[in-house]
């Protein structure tokens, strides 16, 4: 027992988000019982928190290295619209018997439209120092733009019907899609605390200017995240087309919202450097369980997004105060020359 | 009085702008005879105008350091309510109908300053999470019901289809319409703003750097509620507009639009670390975004590329201004980004 609350002592954003998760579930428990917690309903939420988990992973890989993936969604859009392309049997005729083929090459498809979006999102970052969130604003528009341009804004289905066995088969009692979200999080999880380039992602984060000092190598740091989030970006777009068998760009706007509330929400820093890859699994419950029970309720999905943003806000309001000794501005002291410089040349 | 403005250098953003419009208008005119008309002007002015009073109000929130995405979820819950509200009340009064958007807006835009000031969270991040909240709590109070030509009030329509002046031709007419002036008056009043008054010195101040701007005196809260209101307000006035120009009000409208305008106004030159930013830029950026997402046709495509074109444009110009910045950092032996 003593070792647990020793545990829990380390990270208190582990303790907190643990604790609410917990409160959240008994209550939702209490007044929803099997609707909820009946082994289907944990099935669909599992499937349902899937392709949007591998989005949340990668949006808290770029805010570990202080920075922000506005162009996630767009580039599983992107990625699902060219893999999708693959196995529509336009421009390869399917027959049953290629059909396996199809689909292996559509996966590597998805798996390397994803990997480039990502090189390019750390090209712009590392070798032109571009800032990530306007780096990633512009691929964002760029990625959505390639994807409307080949598709001309309409969806693509899928003419392969044993790919789809992909959203509905299950590993045991667990479907397939939510065992691959596991395995992605466990290998980004030992990635991140087992190896040498995990602990280069962290201190990089914490400070980009030390880390550089230090003789670490930022620009491939930089790059190689990118590529990790460029993979799981492929993989969110495998799983988004193998369950609406077709894809449009555009699809799961409101997930890039979501997918920074939920990083957050686990203890991210948006200034890098800090973030577990298990408290995010645990905002993700905590989240699919909120979503899915106000769908239980009947609230309209408007109220969804009353309490997602709410809860944003709440929680780095709530981290601003819990933050010991965070320093205010004080007005006390007289001008400094820089300001006095910047005010003269605002005035030019 | 605008010499001063019309004299001073231009930024190397602002050039590189003009002359990717430059290239472009000729590759179209070249292509289309028709392009070259003012058939074509008045339409952009017309199809525009909403943007760029958007694009207006988010560079003072760039110069102001900040970044908000909530002003388009802003300028539907302001347009919506006071349409609605017109409607409750039988007042079908442009007046009464744009003043209750600007105040509403305004307010929404008081509650995004208060939560940034106080709570000293990222403006991405607390917007991001406004904007929802804002957009839900409208379409949970008010309902999401859209509105034909038939119930939207008269006083709009006619808005949406004065013009200024109109050419007959002889089997069509076109004239510029009245949102036109209102854009280059919200354009001077935010140039005026920015320059010739304190605030908006504070508002660069701020930008540059807020621990040094409080220390000489400056009012940081009341700098960023001015920020804030002023893109609210901006963003009330413009949902008006884009409703009467629309002549169709779908509470469900200009979501997600908002960082393409945010798009429009960095290419224009504005830093996201606050502190820089032109008008002249801001305008030339919207400009180009909206010679993009309106005349493509004429290069015989579908609008399917608008967003292909604006993107590579984007990526590449800034692409272009950091990769100078960071060959002039290393020159200077600057380690810090940006």
């Amino acid at each position: 027992m003593n070792k647990v609350f020793k545990f829990l002592g380390r990270d208190r954003d582990l303790s907190i988000l643990g604790l609410v998760t917990t409160a959240v579930i008994v209550v939702l428990y209490l007044m929803l019982g099997s609707r909820l917690f009946s082994l289907g309903g944990l099935q669909s939420m599992s499937i349902q928190v899937s392709e949007f988990g591998f989005l949340a992973l990668a949006m808290g890989l770029a805010m570990l290295i202080a920075g922000i993936d506005l162009s996630v969604v767009a580039a599983a859009g992107l990625s699902g619209v060219m893999a999708a392309l693959t196995m529509s049997g336009k421009f390869i005729p399917i027959t049953p018997e290629n059909e396996s083929q199809i689909i292996v090459l559509g996966v590597t498809v998805a798996l390397v439209t994803g990997l480039l979006t990502g090189l390019l999102n750390g090209f712009i970052i590392a070798k032109l120092s571009v800032p990530p969130i306007l780096a990633t604003l512009g691929t964002m528009i760029l990625y959505t733009g390639i994807g409307t341009a080949i598709t001309s804004g309409s969806s693509v289905s899928l003419q392969v019907p044993s790919f789809a066995k992909l959203a509905t088969s299950t590993v045991g009692p667990l479907p397939m899609v939510f065992v691959m979200l596991l395995a992605a999080f466990i290998v980004v999880s030992l990635i991140l605390t087992r190896t040498r380039f995990g602990r280069k992602v962290y201190l990089f984060g914490e400070n980009e200017v030390a880390a550089r000092f230090s003789g670490i190598k930022s620009e491939r740091v930089i790059l190689m995240t990118y590529a990790m989030i460029g993979i799981l970006v492929g993989l969110a777009a495998i799983v988004i087309i193998a369950r609406a068998n077709s894809m449009r760009v555009g699809f799961g706007e409101s997930y890039l919202l979501q997918a920074i509330l939920v990083v957050v929400l686990a203890g991210f820093n948006p200034l890098g450097g800090k973030g577990r890859v298990l408290n995010l699994g645990i905002a993700l419950v905590l989240l699919q369980v909120i979503s899915t029970s106000m769908t239980a309720f009947a609230f309209s999905p408007y109220a969804k997004n009353i309490v997602w943003g709410g809860i944003l806000i709440a929680v780095m309001g709530m981290n601003h105060y819990l933050r010991a000794g965070a320093p205010r501005s004080r007005r006390t002291e007289p001008p400094t020359e820089t300001v006095a410089i910047a005010l003269e040349q605002s005035r030019r | 009085m605008t010499t001063r403005v019309l004299n001073r250098k231009m930024t190397p953003m602002e050039k590189f702008l003009l002359a990717i419009m430059a290239i472009y208008i000729l590759v179209v005119a070249s292509q289309s005879p028709k392009f070259f008309s003012l058939e074509t002007a008045f339409d952009l002015a017309r199809n525009g105008s909403g943007a760029m009073i958007l694009a207006l109000g988010c560079l003072i929130v760039l110069i102001s350091g900040g970044l908000d995405v909530s002003f388009a979820a802003i300028a539907i819950v302001g347009g919506y309510s006071s349409v609605l509200l017109s409607r409750a009340l039988g007042v079908d009064n442009l007046l009464f109908i744009i003043t209750v958007a600007v105040i509403i807006g305004a307010l929404l835009g008081s509650i995004n300053a208060l939560i940034i000031h106080f709570f000293q969270l990222s403006t991405l991040i607390a917007t991001l999470g406004t904007a929802s909240v804002f957009h839900g709590t409208m379409v949970i109070l008010l309902g999401a019901k859209t509105f034909t030509r038939a119930d939207v009030p008269q006083s709009m329509l006619d808005f949406g289809a004065f013009s200024i002046f109109t050419i007959k031709e002889e089997n069509s007419q076109y004239g510029l319409t009245i949102f036109f002036p209102i854009v280059v008056a919200v354009g001077v009043l935010t140039w005026f703003l920015l320059y010739r008054t304190m605030i908006g010195r504070s508002v660069f101040a701020v930008g540059s750097d807020p621990e040094s701007a409080s220390r000489i005196g400056i009012n940081i809260l009341r700098t960023r509620l001015f920020v804030y209101m002023y893109v609210g307000a901006l963003s009330g006035l413009m949902g008006i507009i884009y409703f009467s120009g629309l002549a169709y009000i779908n509470p469900a409208a200009l979501v997600g639009t908002e960082l393409a305008v945010i798009a429009a106004v960095v290419i224009g030159g504005a830093k996201l670390t606050g502190g820089e930013g032109t008008i002249l830029g801001t305008v030339l950026g919207v400009v180009l975004w909206q010679l993009f997402q309106n005349t493509l046709v004429h290069l015989g495509l579908s609008s399917s590329f608008n967003d292909l074109f604006f993107g590579a444009v984007l990526v590449f110009m800034l692409g272009f201004i950091y990769l100078r910045q960071r060959q002039a950092n290393k020159r200077a032996l600057v380690f810090t980004s940006n």
